[in-house]
């Protein structure tokens, strides 16, 4: 065997091993069989079919859309103006401020779950769902301030001055120069932003109360319940959902370079 | 649908203290055959009182441990637990006493179901008896200690010490082996040696149903209320009438502390207990009934545990002996068995 | 760089101010709350909570799969960056891209795989069955070998993206002439790549560890009440018991253990840069 044949077939394990368990459980989800099984017993999409069917999916996967899509957008909010201070200015105890914003991803999320719930939802009766959406805002903050300063470090600072040379606000400037440069940068932050809220567990562990769980919560307790396909059918799904998402972003973006 | 679901969402979040303006009734349950209660008790009840229910699930510990993370502002108005989980609830004040005379059905229940707890603190609404589920092509089981055979080795399960099924199984597994005390050494050091024979030790009896079906496990202790799940297996899968007899429990209702919402549960409990209901999740092999008044046919009969004959042969455990002695079996468990 | 001070601040206060909020100020307190038992300041919780066997157990189970995850993932992870960094760009790029695709997929739908996959009736046994290696199926399912498994595919691709990006940088003359030199390809490993790359391993090695020692959903899926790491037991250490005190020693020492791993690796990949002949 000569050397490129070796590296093929390495690359091709380490795949197998990472992405080959996804053929597994799409296979499973095809089955006509009762229980999860592979080979699979006959081919159907009815577990496709029940997954739609579950009532309480419904309801988690529009949670966790909701958290996932607003988190994210209350995170940009919040992380673009950070970005650009910390790409345009010297700030005042930089590095604590850095820390903070970066905190989110030190620390286990389990823990920050935990602590939300004593600390916020408890004592001062905040809502479930209140606490939720703010801890994916803050789970997602990093993200956004990280990727948006990507691509605002790639951006020259001098075309801003000149539009506020030429009269602009400075606001004006930054809406009119900066914001139409770093659209892509933006998205990038937005889609990565999504799909690390859409799967996170841990810190949902502790943040959810009657009626109130987000999708991979409920799969997790779906999973112990059933031994039908239907939660492989899910699983799928939700794979072909990320895959999709990643893909356009690739396609038209160019995510990989923010990542 | 998404939309839809987004704009409830953002409504709840806008208003959430206005929420219990709306007539919404707030229950913590099991887990176990929610699409059976959703159809035979929660929507019905629903069209009654046009009132909304929401459902919180989980093992019988968890919640309560909720309920009391929660118990300076309720969230849950009533719940359903086991009668030593209810015991302990009482104990740290978290309940409030019930008030019989606003349940129509109450002097129909059995003696044992009316007033478990004392003060009326809890009202049973069914009762369990609890063995062990086995596969009949794989293994024979006459006795408790069978869970230790070598036959069993790596194919046995039992249910974690936090569980409410743990100290009954336990209980009848030190039954078996000479020593019916509530100290559990015997039985505890039993399974610290024969841990080999584990494959895990469940928390969720839907779990176990799962197990089974799998192929992990063979044999396991379960309640009764869990049967319909392996009873409608492809497999083999029978329950044993071991030589010590079968243990068991009483589920009770209770009511939160302060909870505001006194008189929809109350409205709720009633229903519950109700010959109806408590007929229609009975034939529906859901719960034991505790209402007497409650006749099935015998292929039913057969499936549950029916009947006040029945629950006078269980071997079961008062809940003031487990709530004493839990911590102790709990500490000695962690450092025989989980090591 | 502008030093408007007022500008900047006002432009960076609302996210600082929210993450000290929403994060910093809540899990501050929660993680003194082990410092103060009985009323005063002391560390008693920490060894009480040592002091329990079962705690010792998980802790060095926790311990031991961080570090085996790690250090296979390494391995795993460099014959498979430098068999990537090897391919042209075209097809890099699209490995790459295969590399980074499951880390966007769902956890738990990730380590419901491994159930089919590892129970008693799934592909692994079927093989075991099929090719007379054991006349029984083997059971894998709630083993510390499962939850290895599980944690190893979750966690990989962070290893190999990190290796990757450090390798990109790698003269490839600098292999060539060591192996021309007559290097073997241990000392080119040594000498050459690992001290060229170490920046890689030790953000890999960082995120494989902290994302080993806080992950739930593989422990608790996969291992189980009789396979507890410091995560399931902190979990369950609240759930069953609302034992809020053993919650905050468990997050101290995860956030510890991230830290040292961190400080560790650093050393460590310095240290075999002007290490001994």
């Amino acid at each position: 065997m000569n050397r490129t044949w070796t590296s093929r077939l390495v690359i091709f394990l380490t795949l197998a091993f990472l992405i080959g368990p996804f053929f597994v459980i799409i296979a499973a989800a095809l089955s006509g069989g009762n229980s999860l099984a592979f080979p699979p017993q006959g081919f159907s999409l009815r577990w496709f079919i029940a997954v739609f069917e579950v009532k309480s999916f419904r309801a988690s996967f529009g949670l966790s859309m909701f958290l996932a899509v607003f988190g994210t957008l209350a995170a940009l909010l919040l992380g673009v103006p950070a970005a650009y201070a910390v790409t345009r200015y010297r700030i005042p105890f930089g590095e604590a401020v850095r820390m903070a914003v970066a905190a989110p991803i030190i620390v286990p999320g389990i823990i920050v779950g935990l602590a939300l719930l004593r600390y916020l939802v408890v004592p001062i009766g905040m809502t479930v769902t209140v606490a939720l959406f703010l801890a994916h805002t803050a789970l997602v903050l990093p993200y956004a301030v990280r990727v948006v300063a990507a691509s605002l470090e790639n951006l020259r600072p001098d075309i801003e001055e000149a539009a506020v040379l030429l009269g602009c606000t400075r606001f004006g400037a930054f809406r009119r120069t900066v914001l139409p440069n770093i659209r892509g940068g933006i998205l990038a932050a937005f889609i990565l932003g999504f799909v690390t809220s859409f799967n996170q567990v841990p810190v949902s562990l502790f943040l959810s109360g009657p009626g109130v769980r987000t999708l991979p919560i409920d799969m997790l307790a779906y999973i112990e319940m059933t031994y039908d396909p239907s939660v492989a059918a899910l699983s799928a799904l939700l794979a072909f959902l990320s895959i999709g998402i990643v893909f356009a972003a690739e396609r038209f973006l160019g995510l990989s370079r923010y990542v | 649908m998404r939309k839809h679901s987004f704009l409830a969402i953002a409504a709840a979040l806008a208003a959430s203290p206005a929420m219990s303006e709306d007539r919404t009734l707030t229950i913590s349950v099991y887990g176990f055959n929610q699409d059976k209660f959703e159809e035979l008790l929660y929507q019905p009840f629903e069209e009654i009182c046009g009132c909304d229910i929401v459902v919180e699930t989980g093992n019988s510990v968890e919640r309560l441990a909720k309920i009391e993370a929660h118990a300076a502002d309720p969230v849950i108005d009533m719940a359903v637990i086991s009668s030593h989980d209810a015991l302990g609830a009482a104990r740290k004040g978290l309940l409030q006493p019930i008030d019989v005379s606003k349940l129509s059905n109450y002097d129909k229940l059995y003696d044992f179901a009316k007033d478990p707890l004392g003060d009326n603190l809890a009202v049973g609404y069914t009762f369990y008896a609890t063995s062990i589920v086995y596969r009949s092509d794989k293994v024979g089981i006459e006795s408790w200690s069978d869970l230790l055979s070598d036959e069993l080795a790596d194919y046995a399960a039992f249910p974690d010490i936090t569980t409410t099924q743990a100290p009954i199984s336990l209980y009848m597994l030190g039954k078996a082996l000479g020593d019916d005390g509530h100290s559990m050494a015997t039985p505890i050091s039993a399974i610290g040696e024969k841990a080999g024979n584990f494959v895990t030790f469940y928390t969720r009896s839907s779990q176990l149903a799962q197990l089974f079906q799998q192929e992990e496990v063979y044999a396991a202790p379960v309640g009764r209320f869990a049967w319909s799940r392996f009873a409608g297996s492809e497999l083999p899968i029978a329950w044993a009438a071991p030589g010590e007899g079968q243990t068991g429990g009483i589920n009770v209702m209770i009511m939160t502390k302060d909870n505001g919402n006194e008189d929809l549960a109350h409205e709720f409990m009633d229903y519950w207990l109700s010959t109806e209901i408590q007929t229609k999740l009975a034939e529906a092999l859901v719960d034991s009934p505790a209402n007497s008044e409650v006749v099935v046919a015998d292929d039913v009969a057969e499936n549950l545990s029916y009947g006040a004959d029945f629950v006078s042969t269980i071997n079961m455990l008062s809940p003031a002996v487990i709530l004493d002695n839990r911590d102790g079996w709990i500490s000695n468990w962690n450092e025989t068995v989980i090591q | 760089m502008r030093t408007n001070r007022a500008e900047a601040l006002a432009l960076v206060l609302p996210a600082a101010l929210f993450a000290t909020a929403i994060f910093l100020v809540p899990v501050g307190i929660l993680l003194s709350e082990a410092f103060r038992s009985g009323g005063t300041w002391s560390v008693d919780a920490y060894f009480e909570f040592f002091s329990q066997p079962l705690n010792q157990t998980v802790f060095f189970r926790t311990l031991k799969l961080g570090v085996l995850v790690t250090a296979v993932s390494a391995v795993i992870g460099y014959v498979a960056a430098f068999c990537i960094v090897g391919l042209e760009p075209r097809n890099r790029g699209r490995i790459f891209g295969l590399v980074v695709l499951p880390l966007m997929i769902s956890p738990v739908a990730r380590t419901y795989a491994w159930i089919v996959i590892l129970g008693r009736t799934g592909i692994v046994n079927q093989a075991i069955l099929g090719l007379g290696i054991s006349d029984t199926p083997v059971r894998i399912l709630f083993t510390e070998t499962a939850v290895f498994i599980g944690l190893l595919q979750l966690f990989m691709p962070l290893m190999i993206i990190s290796l990757v990006s450090a390798m990109e940088n790698l003269p490839r003359d600098a292999i060539s002439a060591a192996r021309v030199l007559g290097a073997n390809w241990l000392q080119v490993f040594l000498r050459v790549i690992l001290p060229l790359t170490r920046e890689g391993l030790v953000i890999g090695g960082t995120l494989v560890f902290t994302g080993s020692l806080t992950a739930y959903i593989t422990p608790a899926i996969l291992g189980g009440a009789k396979v507890l790491m410091l995560e399931t037991l902190l979990y369950q250490r609240v759930t069953v018991a609302n034992d809020f005190l053993s919650a905050s020693v468990i997050a101290m020492i995860l956030i510890v253990m991230s830290f040292s791993a961190n400080v560790l690796l650093k050393r460590v990949a310095t240290s075999r840069r002007g290490g001994t002949p």
